[in-house]
């Protein structure tokens, strides 16, 4: 064998060995970071810090009770899960309300109608659910959409009432309501719609004119479909809005909307409520003063009514005419399952061989267990249908009499 | 003792599908097993040579399997429906325990995939290496077939998966692509709806995609994948063995100490013919094992830590949730496909009342041709067995030009689209700003 062939072949070896360690160490290296990264987020820092000043306010036991690791409330209505309490640990916590961010109580009110388990935080107060880093979680991040509601965009937006901003999400649900208790700048701007009649060029809500779009779900709209040229400044949605309804003819010349004047206040005000008229994507039971049921005609009104305040009443109001009618005194069954009572004097006696009185008293079968458990008849109150059931029947009697001699 | 032997037997029928009659049909089997035989014995020093092949086809294998093995943890946390794969790829992002960096190796792996097979496929052009030596019952045309349809089915595979996030950047890449494929003349309109399950991109394609995505094309890839390594074993190596061949010159070799038989009984000594020349092929080779495993090892372990330190610096993007009614501008299809994209605007052109439909041009007739040269062009190929194995080898000089002029115009073309066309795909040069795209706050 030739040695110089040797030698060049442990070059080699030796080269690619070399290589292959150097490569080992880098990737331990490099693992071991990801594992450091791992083991020391954000969180976990806030989450020590807060557990400290709970210690020093209220003692070691209290702060033992606190709960670590990634917290999250999920609301399955509203389909969001939100990790905002991974560092907001003191939602719930009593008197810790005068502490700074994100250690402070939340405002206690409001929770009450409003609790974390049925309402989670960003249908509220938006940013990015998902999130588990302060930057992220705030929503002020490239391909976000709805950023918090919060001081630093009132800041940057120069907005003077700084609680105008979250109440956009607020009309998310309380859009149908004409005033909103504590949104006073969506109330303010719900009121000039009715004032300046923005309802005779534009379709709100599903009612207004057609010579202005159709606003209804105007908040729905991306920023992409609104013309910036004009628009002096940050090109945002809102600065779009709010410019526009201080000067419509200064974003759109050939506009026919006119100038109303608007302070900077009602202008934002205004913004804010248009931005908030979004398609609703929570279940109906979270939006207020909502529409959906359904209404009766006019002539089953009138039948309610009839059979409510006439001779029958009392059937009507202990419930019998569920299954029963009695047609001498104009009360029909919603589901006519049992007999007429206007013949039930005839009727008792030969379908249970007794008499109406004895019957009432001691029933058997159904009416044993409905008059047992659903409608319980005191004595006093069935001696009442029995005299009432008695009248239904002579009128019953009445009426067939009558119609027999027209008959003949 | 019959019980020993009873459990014996049953253990090898669960162990053993199949249990061989004879030394020699067990023999034939380890022959025949591709999976045993990845290697030769020994290997060349060229094969092993970094300049030579650049372990660009090593590489792509394992960029292939560093997919498999993050797709297959990713499978289990992802959901691929309308409603929910958005968040479920939020939440790998956020909350899965290194979940960022399972989805960012994905990405970067699959991207350099298409990057590294293309590469290869370049390599393999510009050495001749489609070509067939002079071992028995060579047919490396084929293996470049099989290799090119690998390099379709990673488009494909990349392609696929662009969609799954369910977000912007996903929705209006397929949104781009599949119209493209829709501009097909007579069955357009049939392969888009083939293709998306419908008419509309929703939750038909995006379980069509996934299916695809997991399971079909990876299954593809691995049983071409698969056929290629046989193929190459069949075909004689690697194509610079062939050269190697060729270029070797006999050498003086030291007498053979031989013993010499005579009447006169055993003799030390060397026998008649004293001096020799020879080709020895093994002084150019060394034992596949352990110096090609380690080579092995080395590459995949290069490949990782590159996959690993460019997921850190390129952690993958998820834009907003998909919107049907918001269109990005730009819209672009997946970055590869630039290139076709770019053709498409130029090409489609309004002369009069004439319009050149550039979609198909650019997005099928193109294509479609530079698939079929691919194919067709080792058979015409005329270059000599000198051209084999060797970098742009003077006898191939002109087709590698042309080659080259190709795949300088796709990587030209693809920089314009992904890094020059900006809103309304207007041209900006790398240092002009783009207009800021407005937000909603």
């Amino acid at each position: 064998m030739n040695h110089k062939t040797v030698k060049e072949k442990l070059d080699f070896v030796k080269k690619d060995k070399l290589f292959l360690s150097a490569g080992g160490i880098l990737f331990l290296l490099i693992t071991g970071f990801i594992f450091y990264d791992y083991i020391t987020p954000e969180w976990k820092d806030i989450q020590s810090e807060f557990s400290d000043i709970i210690a020093e306010k209220f003692g070691d036991e209290r702060a033992a009770t606190i709960r670590t690791g990634l917290q999250q409330t999920y609301v399955k209505e509203l389909n969001v899960a939100d990790r905002c309490i991974t560092c907001h640990q003191a939602m719930e916590w009593k008197g810790m309300e005068n502490i700074e961010n994100p250690f402070r109580t939340h405002p206690k009110e409001i929770l009450e109608k409003h609790p974390i388990n049925k309402f989670g935080c960003t249908p509220c107060h938006g940013g990015q659910s998902f999130a588990t880093e302060t930057e992220a979680a705030h929503g002020f991040t490239e391909h976000w959409e709805e950023p918090l509601l919060g001081k630093e965009l009132s800041d940057f937006y120069v907005v003077n009432n700084k609680k105008a901003m979250m109440q956009i999400r607020c009309n998310a649900c309380h859009r149908y309501e004409k005033e909103t208790k504590g949104a006073d700048a969506i109330n303010r701007a719900k009121q000039l719609v009715n004032e300046k009649g923005c309802r005779a060029c534009h379709v709100i809500n599903g009612r207004g004119g057609t010579v202005g779009p159709d606003l209804t779900y105007e908040g729905e709209k991306s920023a992409e479909q609104y013309n910036y040229e004009r628009n002096k400044g940050f090109a945002s949605m809102f600065s779009w809005h709010i410019a526009h309804f201080k000067n419509p003819k200064e974003l759109i010349p050939e506009t026919v909307m006119p100038n109303f004047n608007f302070s900077s206040n009602d202008a934002q005000a205004l913004a804010a409520l248009v931005m908030s008229w979004k398609k609703p994507t929570m279940p109906i039971e979270y939006i207020p003063g909502h529409n959906f049921r359904d209404v009766p005609s006019q002539e089953e009104i009138e039948k309610e009514e009839r059979m409510k305040n006439g001779p029958g009443a009392f059937f009507v109001n202990k419930q019998c005419f569920v299954c029963h009618s009695v047609s001498s005194f104009g009360v029909e069954a919603a589901a006519q399952i049992g007999p007429d009572l206007a013949l039930a004097v005839e009727d008792v006696q030969s379908r249970f061989g007794r008499t109406l009185d004895d019957f009432l008293m001691k029933p058997t079968g159904t009416m044993d267990v409905v008059l047992s458990t659903m409608l319980p008849l005191t004595k006093e109150e069935r001696l009442e249908a029995i005299a009432k059931l008695r009248q239904a029947y002579e009128l019953k009697k009445t009426e067939l009499k009558t119609a027999k001699t027209r008959q003949k | 003792m019959q019980i020993l032997e009873q459990t014996k037997k049953i253990y090898k029928q669960l162990l053993w599908t199949w249990n061989p009659g004879s030394d020699k049909e067990a023999g034939d089997a380890i022959v025949k097993n591709v999976m045993l035989h990845w290697f030769p014995n020994k290997v060349s020093k060229g094969s092993l040579s970094w300049m030579y092949s650049m372990y660009l086809g090593t590489i792509s294998f394992v960029l292939f399997m560093i997919l498999v093995g993050t797709g297959l943890v990713l499978m289990f946390l992802y959901v691929p429906s309308v409603e929910r794969a958005y968040s479920s790829v939020k939440d790998i992002e956020f909350v899965v325990s290194f979940g960022w960096l399972l989805r960012s190796m994905h990405r970067i792996s699959a991207h350099l995939m298409v990057a590294v097979v293309f590469l290869h496929m370049v390599r393999v052009f510009l050495t001749g290496a489609y070509k067939n030596g002079k071992a028995v019952g060579s047919n490396r045309p084929l293996n470049w077939i099989i290799g090119i349809s690998m390099l379709l089915l990673t488009l494909l595979l990349s392609f696929t998966g662009y969609l799954l996030p369910w977000d912007q950047l996903a929705y209006w890449a397929i949104t781009v692509g599949t119209n493209i494929a829709s501009s097909a003349p007579l069955v357009g309109e049939q392969i888009r709806f083939f293709l998306l399950g419908g008419n509309y991109i929703d939750q038909n394609a995006l379980i069509r995609f996934y299916v695809l995505h997991v399971f079909f094309l990876p299954v593809l890839v691995l049983l071409l994948f698969l056929w290629h390594m046989w193929r190459i074993r069949k075909d004689g190596g690697l194509a610079v063995v062939d050269n190697e061949a060729l270029t070797q010159k006999p050498e003086k070799v030291e007498p053979v100490k031989t013993k010499t038989y005579s009447l006169l009984g055993i003799t030390n000594g060397t026998s008649v013919h004293v001096q020799n020349t020879m080709v020895n092929e093994e002084i150019n080779s060394v034992p596949s094992i352990p110096n090609l495993t380690r080579r092995i090892w080395l590459v995949t372990l290069g490949t990782f830590l590159v996959v690993l330190v460019l997921s850190f610096i390129f952690t993958a993007p998820l834009e907003e949730p998909a919107n049907p009614t918001v269109t990005p501008n730009p819209a672009k299809a997946p970055w590869y496909f630039l290139w076709l994209q770019e053709i498409v605007t130029d090409t489609t052109l309004n002369l009069g009342f004439y319009t050149i439909n550039g979609a198909l041009i650019g997005g099928i007739i193109l294509p479609t041709l530079l698939i079929a040269l691919a194919v067709w062009w080792p058979y015409r190929d005329p270059s000599g067995i000198n051209a084999v194995g060797v970098w742009l080898a003077p006898e191939r000089k002109k087709q590698n030009y042309v080659f080259i002029g190709i795949c300088v115009v796709i990587i030209i073309f693809t920089i314009i689209g992904t890094f020059l066309r900006g809103p309304y795909w207007n041209f900006y040069l790398p240092w002009e700003a783009w207009p800021t795209m407005p937000v909603k706050y």
